[in-house]
């Protein structure tokens, strides 16, 4: 299986491990490659103070390494509005940067996020691309419309209340982490809710990735797997294994689970991204548009926002999925993509 | 105890029921019997394996109270004695006056059944109240015991201030307990209702609990295993984790077979937070339990870390696999427990379609389910990977000897009757003492 990545990112050096499946969500963890010197999301990023609604400064407080800001990384208080970034973004060492993009998720609660007591979510995929077309904008309320119809989607109050869905079913999102294990030496993984490829999630290395799991499969893809597949998982029960012997049983089980893997590897080819490439159609001084439908070069925007030495944020837009991506040259360094319907 | 009987105290949950009119509603009599009458001591003890429902020990107290136990031999009548004495006063008084009614509606005349009912009315400690709250049913009771006019004779001999007759209800006559049997025939005094006290004792013997749990107030063994998951020092904690493990073996038999354990090692049994360790360290107290116990104990991991040996929990939950390497090693096992916070992922339903095929591979080893949890509260809705094998979840140090013996009851063979025949008998002295009941012989005198 290959990673659903822009064509000219670099993924040497990736692999895939085997699927693991809780409800409507399948994982597929991601190894390879760390690249180092990257401050990690929980320990290297804090939240320092909201300056008014909307506007939101994150500090690097490391001594050395930068950091990236997660895609679409949130923030959470009791009596306080929570917010969330529609961007990435490099923070190095020592630096505080406001985001004046940001959007609060939370209608009618008022007060100001402070330091304390803060824990962090990613904004669940069904929110993702409104949020990232949203990038840019210095309107609080923003999103409100597109969480109120998110809410109303699975039978919630039609609000723009994020927290009807991260703090109310908190009980049940959060053993998605347990659910679905992160594995020794993780640094990514391809989310599935249902048949469908939900999200490609690359970080720079184990560490940073252990730190942002929690907030990606809980809270990211947690809950449209909980709306889409509420409850315990019922087995079906003509899926079962008959054998006379116990090496019978075994190789049922093997034969199963090869089947599992083969499932997963359809729906990847299915998914079918298709996301351009750097310096490709679309991207500012790229070269033209010559892409032919459903090639590879059929879409997209790829276009460069930041940069930090030699590190490169990247916005990629098209019509099936977008997301953002930190390239080192063409090195892969940090990747959040996602379904954009 | 056969294994069958064993899962059929621990499920078959219906009521008993005694209507005003009618015959008596005992679902499963016929199991009782045959139980019964393949070994009665054994049959009697079964009622004190933990987890037992209070209804199912209410139906092996009428079945000790309904059978004669002509024949047997002392030993066997001095343990059905002291089984019916602890069931008797243990249970909550509202079952056991049902088991009294529906010996009433049999017509069963035993001595054990006059015993019992005298026991019942007169030495529980709660027997005024008991009289109060059923004064009608306490009086048919009694007068099923000693017969309607010697009954009312002694209480109005009694309230005459006389000594009464019989012998046998003199002799269980004390000066606190001969008010009782005349307040027993008062007439309404027209007090407000009085409620049936609750049962006077936990059979399952469960010991004090924390109101809040946390990961380290969940039995001194867990604790200081978590201690020493958090890094805490060896050199002070791992003397105390052997000496807790032996507090924890006090008193368990030694049983003569093999347990495979199947242990889920993956990274969710480390939990986070505040419960960090807390799943992973009774799982851990479990082990060593066992290795103490079983003669052999063969463990399979289920995950486990891969970086650096670390022998941490890691990876993800394949306990299908496990569970067939435990069964196809070099020694078959009596019983393979698998030990998990029930959270499978590779893939889930594979554990309950390997289980389920076992039978048609001509594979009879059971298979049971030891879910760890962090307390009393946790929602296991998404973590009940097999539901069809049988299950018992365990969260505190002194829940794990009761585990090991739920363990056993599933399993089939000399060594593992002989460990549970003496493991209820070690718990029907504990039941006794629990109850702080003097030790009595089958005649019901004392010891």
């Amino acid at each position: 299986m290959n990673l659903p990545l822009p064509a000219g990112v670099d993924t040497t050096g990736y692999r895939l491990g085997p699927p693991q499946r809780a409800g409507a969500l399948t994982m597929v963890p991601v190894f390879g490659r760390a690249y180092p010197g990257i401050a990690p999301p929980r320990s290297g990023l804090k939240l320092s103070r909201v300056v008014t609604y909307g506007q939101v400064e994150l500090t690097n407080p490391a001594t050395s390494g930068v950091a990236i800001v997660p895609l679409h990384v949130g923030y959470i208080q009791d009596a306080a509005q929570n917010h969330a970034l529609c961007r990435s973004a490099f923070i190095a060492a020592g630096q505080t940067l406001r985001f004046d993009d940001a959007c609060c998720v939370q209608e009618s609660q008022g007060g100001y996020l402070a330091e304390r007591d803060q824990w962090f979510f990613i904004l669940p995929v069904e929110l993702r691309a409104a949020a990232l077309r949203l990038r840019g904008t210095s309107q609080y309320s923003k999103l409100w419309g597109d969480i109120a119809a998110f809410n109303a989607r699975h039978g919630l109050p039609a609000r723009g209340h994020l927290e009807q869905v991260l703090t109310r079913k908190r009980a049940v999102l959060t053993q998605y982490q347990s659910r679905l294990e992160l594995l020794d030496g993780q640094l990514g993984a391809l989310f599935f809710i249902g048949d469908r490829l939900a999200g490609v999630e690359i970080a720079p290395d184990p560490v940073y990735f252990a730190e942002v799991w929690m907030a990606l499969v809980c809270f990211a893809y947690g809950p449209a797997a909980w709306f889409a597949a509420p409850g315990p998982d019922v087995a079906d029960p003509d899926d079962t294994f008959t054998a006379g012997t116990l090496d019978g049983v075994r190789a049922a089980l093997e034969r199963r689970r090869r089947r599992v893997a083969e499932e997963v590897g359809e729906w990847l080819a299915r998914a079918a991204w298709r996301l351009g490439s750097p310096g490709g159609p679309g991207s500012p001084g790229g070269p033209g548009p010559t892409g032919e439908p459903g090639s590879l070069g059929e879409l997209v925007e790829f276009v460069e926002e930041e940069r930090y030495l030699d590190l490169r944020l990247s916005t990629v837009t098209g019509a099936a999925a977008g997301g953002q991506v930190v390239t080192d040259g063409s090195r892969l360094v940090y990747a959040s993509l996602f379904a954009a319907a | 105890m056969t294994v069958p009987f064993a899962r059929h105290l621990q499920h078959h949950a219906t009521e008993l029921r005694v209507p005003r009119a009618g015959a008596l509603v005992w679902d499963d009599e016929a199991v009782h019997a045959r139980a019964y009458a393949a070994d009665p001591q054994h049959y009697a003890l079964s009622a004190l394996t933990p987890g037992v429902p209070a209804t199912q020990r209410a139906r092996v107290l009428l079945q000790l109270l309904l059978a004669s136990r002509a024949g047997l031999g002392d030993p066997a009548r001095d343990t059905l004695a002291r089984v019916t004495r602890v069931l008797a006063l243990g249970l909550a008084p509202a079952d056991v006056l049902t088991v009294l009614l529906a010996v009433r509606r049999r017509r069963a005349n035993h001595r054990h059944v006059t015993r019992t009912v005298l026991t019942v009315l007169l030495e529980h400690p709660h027997a005024a109240q008991i009289a109060r709250a059923r004064r009608g049913v306490a009086q048919d009771c009694l007068e099923h015991a000693l017969g309607r006019a010697t009954a009312r004779a002694c209480a109005d001999a009694l309230r005459r201030g006389d000594r009464p007759h019989p012998g046998r209800l003199r002799s269980a006559l004390r000066p606190g307990t001969m008010q009782l049997v005349a307040d027993l025939y008062r007439r309404n005094d027209g007090t407000a209702h009085v409620a049936l006290p609750p049962a006077g004792g936990d059979l399952d013997l469960t010991g004090p609990r924390p109101a809040t749990v946390t990961a380290t107030n969940r039995g001194d063994l867990a604790a200081t295993l978590v201690h020493l998951l958090r890094g805490g020092p060896t050199a002070e904690l791992l003397p105390a984790v052997e000496r807790y493990t032996g507090t924890a073996v006090a008193g368990l038999p030694r049983y003569d077979g093999t347990v495979a354990l199947v242990l889920d090692d993956s990274a969710s049994m480390r939990g986070y937070g505040e419960r960090e360790w807390a799943v992973a360290s009774q799982v851990a107290a479990l082990r060593r339990v066992l290795d103490r116990v079983c003669a052999r104990l063969v463990v399979v991991r289920a995950g486990g870390g891969q970086v650096g040996g670390t022998g941490r929990p890691g990876g993800a939950t394949d306990l299908a696999t496990a569970v067939l390497d435990a069964l196809s090693g070099p020694v078959t096992p009596d019983v393979v427990a698998v030990v998990s916070d029930g959270y499978e992922n590779v893939h889930p339903g594979d554990l309950a379609r390997v289980t389920a095929a076992l039978p048609g591979a001509g594979v009879p080893t059971p298979v049971v389910f030891c879910q760890a949890t962090f307390g009393h509260a946790d929602d296991l809705t998404l973590r009940r990977p097999a539901p069809a094998l049988p299950r018992r979840t365990f969260w505190h140090t002194d829940d794990l000897a009761p585990l090991v013996l739920w363990m056993l009851s599933h399993v089939d063979g000399p060594a593992a009757h002989a460990w549970i025949g003496a493991e209820l008998r070690r718990r029907l002295t504990a039941a006794e003492h629990a109850l702080t009941l003097p030790t009595r012989t089958s005649e019901g005198g004392p010891r």
